[in-house]
């Protein structure tokens, strides 16, 4: 730290970009306008994402865990991102590694549990260490920590999504926005070249994979369609070539099963990997002695089908886009395991294009994230960028004979809303049993399972009678939100939510009160925290649209909200909590006016080619009616009189 | 029961035929001006999620042909749905089966060639029931020379579910 950086408790919390990675973790901030990735005292940037426990109550994370791994290869845990969201049979749970896991009981949430020997955690836990240990990172550079955009695989389903950012509330985060990988690795590499055209973004990490057709025009990042596999990565590669190693050291079948001989031959794989990245031919070290070798050639048989399996991804996502690769004005790689040559050579043979890999493949997501991050924080000029993401797989319900009803199917814009009705399928049925489902295909049992709702208390009619209209949002973290009412009788009906992966609320406020009582979080600091980014995002933001649209105002307005501004400004230099959400709400009521006259002025420029006039009438039309997509009652359900596809 | 016109959120003319370009300029420009991303105030922020979400709603009827023109058959007063429509003509249903059964026996042999050939002329045959909708749900048409052609629409659901069916295929057999 230079000299002149002294130490100041009332700094203002910066925002913070976050690539929480399969194998390596990330944090990045803007500096000078221009992102740059925290390193630690080592001056190195990736935290690998690996914990330790041990018999302290705090757990080890990084590169001292990984060399825990070996000797404590059930203690240690890595790649906890392909366990986030998925349940205690999930076949993750039953590929080559070195875990204990802990069976499911009765009544308890559908999630992975690991034995570390001291307790039991989940890979919520697990994450939330991770992201503590990259907060602390950033906290030693920044001093204050504000809010915090983090990254997740463009194909992480509702229950992936919802577990990440229960990790980040854990580990005391205050979370602006779950960004997709992909996007936020165009967003640095937009940022760069100031390019318009079709992009193509092909990310192979560590344990996911993602494929991204985005448009960029102007600053506006279009996702066209996005695919991907959340279980496919590097990860892949290196137990296919343990595997080639196990057999090559001639490594008995009963000591294939000894968590330390697996844990030892992963990492030596991994090592092979790494040294075939510029080597037609490696040779490492045999856990158990001597030597092994591995050629390239050897390599890209191993993981020829890995490879193979992207390259399907890639083709239908370009189909769902629209475009074919004379349409692509270029290609992004991003991950590490796009370091492999195989892969490499096959996204050129496949896409036809060399493709860009200039900003390290390992950063450029966390780049991207921090770049958001000071855009959501109103640090940046948000009339220069927008990102317009899409959902990765369909969501619907379940209906008569186990069918899916799709109610938003993939590819759609975010934030979304849709709406459909049902009916009751008998006479004097009193409940609705519904069933929220992801994915694409035709029978429910299919898809995954999100989450069971019982919608009980209607009143007794004949079948077909009642209507249950199921409203589905989709916010701008691509997490669903559902309500359910019965309408003719007009009473609303509270819905159960149980999520059917994952942990409920309830169970997230318990680990967090927990994690308070350890002395490791202090909700009052994050509260007054959270508060502080608010105010800093607010007090921007008006200012610009103050000089923006100022013949917008009328008499007395400005002086109002110049007031109201000032009066947030001195209370956000304090520590008062209390007192900068009362001037935020203040803020809000005296710009509340102002800003939906320059929402409309916007509308009306936004359809060009029209007189202001026409537009303004046909914005009221479209704006003054229903919300949602209204659709004819679908008939009853579970049994639907009526398909709508 | 009321209907959002995506049309006119869109600030389009009401018709078939759309320029996907187009809808994409739109889109980014409406996105532009109600995105929440964009707004200071956080009470702005949710009316403006609100606008949003009908934006992406209006681009997500528009973008799809078969959205599309059953919104265009409500704006026209015309129920649509499967029990609201005619039933097929047997001709049709005929022909869907017989469809079907080339492609499950096709996909059996794992006959690439074959899929793709079903494939094409599945494409023609989609084609031309939008242009038979483009021209019956032209401005100007009325009610009834629009209700005349509502088979036409079953089709295109039928044509998009096979067309569906069909890449999955392609895919199963790539591997």
């Amino acid at each position: 730290m230079a000299l002149f950086e002294i130490f100041d408790p009332k700094a203002a919390p910066r925002p913070i970009g976050i690539d929480l990675g399969t194998t390596n973790s990330l944090v990045a901030y803007v500096k000078n306008e221009r992102p740059i990735v925290v390193l630690d005292c080592d001056q190195e940037a990736l935290l690998p994402s690996v914990v330790s426990y041990g018999d302290s109550a705090t757990p080890i994370v990084g590169r001292l865990a990984v060399t825990r791994a070996t000797e404590h290869p059930r203690e240690t845990i890595a790649s906890v991102k392909r366990f986030m969201g998925r349940g205690a049979d999930d076949p993750e749970t039953k590929r080559l590694g070195t875990y204990a896991f802990v069976p499911r009981k009765e009544g308890e949430p559908n999630v992975v549990r690991f034995n570390v020997g001291s307790k039991i955690v989940t890979p919520v836990e697990v994450s939330a260490e991770i992201l503590r240990a990259l907060r602390r990172l950033a906290e030693d550079e920044l001093q204050s920590v504000g809010g915090a955009v983090i990254t997740v695989p463009a194909y992480f389903d509702d229950a992936q999504r919802q577990a990440t950012k229960d990790a980040a509330k854990l580990a005391g985060l205050d979370v602006l926005r779950l960004l997709n990988e992909p996007t936020a690795a165009a967003l640095a590499y937009g940022l760069d070249k100031k390019q318009n055209g079709t992009f193509l973004v092909y990310d192979l990490g560590g344990g996911t994979f993602d494929v991204t057709v985005l448009l960029l025009s102007d600053g506006v990042f279009q996702v066209r369609a996005t695919g991907g596999d959340s279980a496919l990565g590097g990860d892949d590669m290196d137990r296919a070539v343990a595997g080639e190693l196990l057999v090559q050291a001639k490594v008995s079948p009963e000591a294939r099963e000894r968590p330390a001989v697996v844990r030892a031959f992963l990492t030596a794989a991994r090592a092979m990997k790494h040294a075939l990245t510029d080597a037609p031919e490696a040779r490492i070290e045999n856990p158990l002695g001597g030597e092994l070798t591995l050629t390239r050639a050897r390599f890209d048989e191993l993981c020829g089908e890995i490879v193979e399996r992207t390259g399907a991804v890639c083709r239908r996502t370009m189909k769902d886009a629209g475009v074919d690769k004379d349409g692509l004005d270029g290609v992004i790689l991003v991950g590490g395991s796009t370091r492999v040559p195989l892969v490499r050579g096959k996204v050129k043979e496949w896409l036809g294009k060399e493709p860009l890999a200039d900003i390290d493949p390992d950063k450029v997501v966390a780049l991207g994230a921090a770049v958001q991050a000071d855009l959501l924080a109103g640090e940046g000029n948000p009339d220069d960028i927008l990102l317009l993401d899409v959902i990765p797989l369909s969501l619907g319900i379940e209906v008569g004979g186990g069918v899916v009803d799709k109610i938003l199917p993939r590819n759609t814009t975010v934030p979304a809303a849709a709406r459909a009705s049902y009916t009751t399928q008998e006479d004097k049925q009193t409940g609705f049993q519904i069933h929220v489902v992801q994915g694409e295909r035709e029978l429910a049992k299919d898809n995954r399972s999100l989450a069971e709702f019982t919608l009980k208390g209607i009143p007794p009619m004949a079948a077909g009678m009642a209507r249950l209209e199921i409203t589905f949002r989709v916010d701008a973290d691509g997490l669903l939100h559902v309500t359910a009412k019965e309408t003719v009788t007009g009473k609303e009906q509270t819905v159960e939510v149980k999520p059917s992966y994952g942990l409920d609320d309830d169970t997230v406020e318990r680990m967090l009160l927990e994690s308070i009582d350890h002395g490791e979080e202090d909700l009052a600091a994050r509260k007054l925290a959270e508060n502080k980014v608010e105010a800093s995002r607010m007090l921007s933001a008006t200012r610009k649209s103050l000089d923006a649209d100022a013949d917008l105002l009328v008499d007395g307005e400005r002086e109002n909200i110049t007031k109201a501004i000032e009066t947030l400004d001195r209370a956000r230099t304090g520590s008062d909590a209390g007192k900068i959400q009362l001037a935020i709400s203040d803020i809000d009521a005296a710009t509340k006016e102002f800003a939906g006259r320059r929402m409309n002025r916007a509308i009306a420029r936004a359809i060009a080619g029209k007189a202001i006039g026409d537009v303004e009438a046909s914005v009221e039309t479209a704006l003054g009616i229903d919300l949602a997509h209204e659709k004819g009652a679908k008939g009853p359900l579970p049994q639907p009189k009526d398909s709508e596809e | 029961m009321s209907l959002r016109d995506p049309f006119a959120t869109f600030g389009l003319p009401a018709r078939f035929d759309v320029n996907l370009p187009e809808l994409e300029r739109v889109h980014r420009e409406l996105s532009r001006a109600v995105h929440p991303d964009r707004v200071a105030s956080s009470a702005g922020r949710k009316d403006a999620v609100e606008q949003a979400m009908q934006v992406n709603e209006a681009f997500r009827v528009l973008r799809d042909p078969v959205k599309r023109a059953e919104a265009l058959f409500q704006l026209r007063g015309i129920e649509v749905g499967e029990t609201h429509e005619p039933k097929p003509p047997p001709d049709f249903l005929m022909e869907v089966l017989e469809q079907r059964e080339a492609l499950a026996e096709a996909r059996a042999a794992k006959d690439a060639a074959r899929v793709s050939a079903l494939e094409i002329a599945m494409r023609e045959a989609q084609k031309n029931a939008e242009k038979r909708l483009a021209a019956a749900l032209a401005p100007g048409a009325s009610a009834d020379s629009a209700k005349a052609e509502i088979g036409a629409l079953g089709e295109l659901r039928f044509y998009r579910r096979f067309l569906e069916e069909v890449s999955a295929i392609h895919d199963e057999l790539l591997g």
